[in-house]
């Protein structure tokens, strides 16, 4: 699937979220753990060899679970059909704890679920729809039936 | 993120569009009516052209596109944030000066009535409070589309509202009726009794205090 990359790696080059020198093994079975640097903006987790300006890959960070691992690590798994794997190692547990909560805090979806709870509870106590005067009351994301989509069913 | 398909029954994308750091405009086109572009800040950026059906559409896309982006998301839920924390600390002051002031001269034995009380309260003191501030807070709406919407939509939110101490003077307390425009009774604060309850004994010993310095 084609990508607008010129624009994704101008993203990369934006002050991050939280950025540091971590190990990283890819999903694939036979890949190791290399030292990269990562850095979070918005929803994206930018990873680049150590000292290159240019990002070697991004993972957005929607529809997957993150997880604490042994070690000071932390893994973020992609809800797709493969589940594929990605793992991180920090230099420690207190670094490896901020960075979990970062990156859950990082999702678009982390963040619309938030900004229906504010509505509700808004709501609740003054009876006024606070989305009402920004005239965006009406999105569909912002309503509390609606979800992401399912998953596509694994291919037969 | 705007994806493309070659077809509307197409099951993968062509391609996507991150649109994070972008900007929406209008443009003109010999062969397109409705035509619209998403612009990035980046050199040598492809520009991206796009045509709609008819303006309602367009406007619709532009609108759509122009708050896709993180930024904006993050803005909206702060907002809410700040807002909702507003409503709670007005709620909770509200009931409290209302209640202990009239309380304090019999101040005796006041915190057990207190509690029935500010079941009642809530009804008045919020729905003053939010309209007061409706009145001091005004929002401008997103930029319009036909000067080139800029991502990300700016607010011009006018605070002053709040701090000017302005405040509508306390309501009577009024029981509470069944059908009120609130649909809860419950005070936000009042998920732990006995938190409520050092809370509002705290005004009181300060009240009592005061009224004692008076005598």
């Amino acid at each position: 699937m084609r990508f607008n990359e010129k624009e994704l790696v101008f993203l990369s080059r934006q002050p991050s979220e939280r950025a540091a020198e971590l190990g990283m093994r890819g999903p694939k079975k036979g890949d190791v753990v290399k030292r990269r640097q990562v850095k979070l903006i918005v929803n994206f987790l930018f990873y680049f060899r150590i000292d290159e300006d240019e990002p070697i890959g991004a993972l957005l960070l929607e529809q997957c679970r993150v997880e604490k691992e042994d070690n000071h690590a932390f893994s973020i798994v992609f809800l797709d059909e493969a589940e594929r794997k990605y793992l991180f190692e920090c230099d420690s547990q207190e670094q490896c704890v901020e960075w979990i909560d970062a990156i859950v805090k990082a999702s678009y979806e982390f963040m619309r679920k938030n900004l229906i709870h504010y509505r509700t509870e808004i709501h609740r106590l003054t009876g006024k729809d606070p989305l009402e005067q920004y005239g965006i009351s009406d999105e569909t994301r912002f309503q509390v039936n609606s979800g992401l989509p399912p998953l596509p069913p694994p291919p037969t | 993120m705007l994806f493309y398909f070659e077809e509307r029954e197409s099951r993968e994308p062509i391609g996507v569009i991150v649109l994070e750091g972008c900007t929406v405009e209008l443009c003109e086109s010999e062969s397109e009516e409705f035509a619209f572009a998403v612009k990035f800040d980046c050199i040598k950026a492809r520009v991206y052209k796009m045509a709609a059906e008819n303006q309602a559409a367009m406007e619709s896309w532009v609108k759509a596109l122009s708050r896709a982006s993180f930024d904006y998301m993050r803005l909206v839920v702060k907002e809410l944030e700040r807002q909702l924390e507003e409503v709670q600390e007005e709620a909770r002051s509200s009931q409290a000066k209302n209640k202990m002031k009239k309380q304090v001269q019999a101040a005796a034995s006041v915190q057990p009535a207190t509690f029935s009380l500010q079941n009642a309260a809530i009804t008045g003191p919020v729905q003053e409070g939010v309209s007061s501030r409706e009145n001091g807070v005004s929002w401008s709406k997103p930029t319009s589309v036909p000067n080139g919407v800029s991502e990300g939509c700016v607010w011009e939110g006018d605070c002053s509202g709040k701090g000017d101490g302005v405040r509508p003077p306390p309501v009577p307390p009024r029981r509470k009726t069944n059908g009120g425009s609130l649909e809860s009774p419950v005070s936000p604060g009042t998920g732990c009794f006995s938190k409520l309850h050092d809370w509002y004994g705290k005004e009181v010993a300060e009240l009592r205090i005061e009224w004692l310095q008076s005598q």
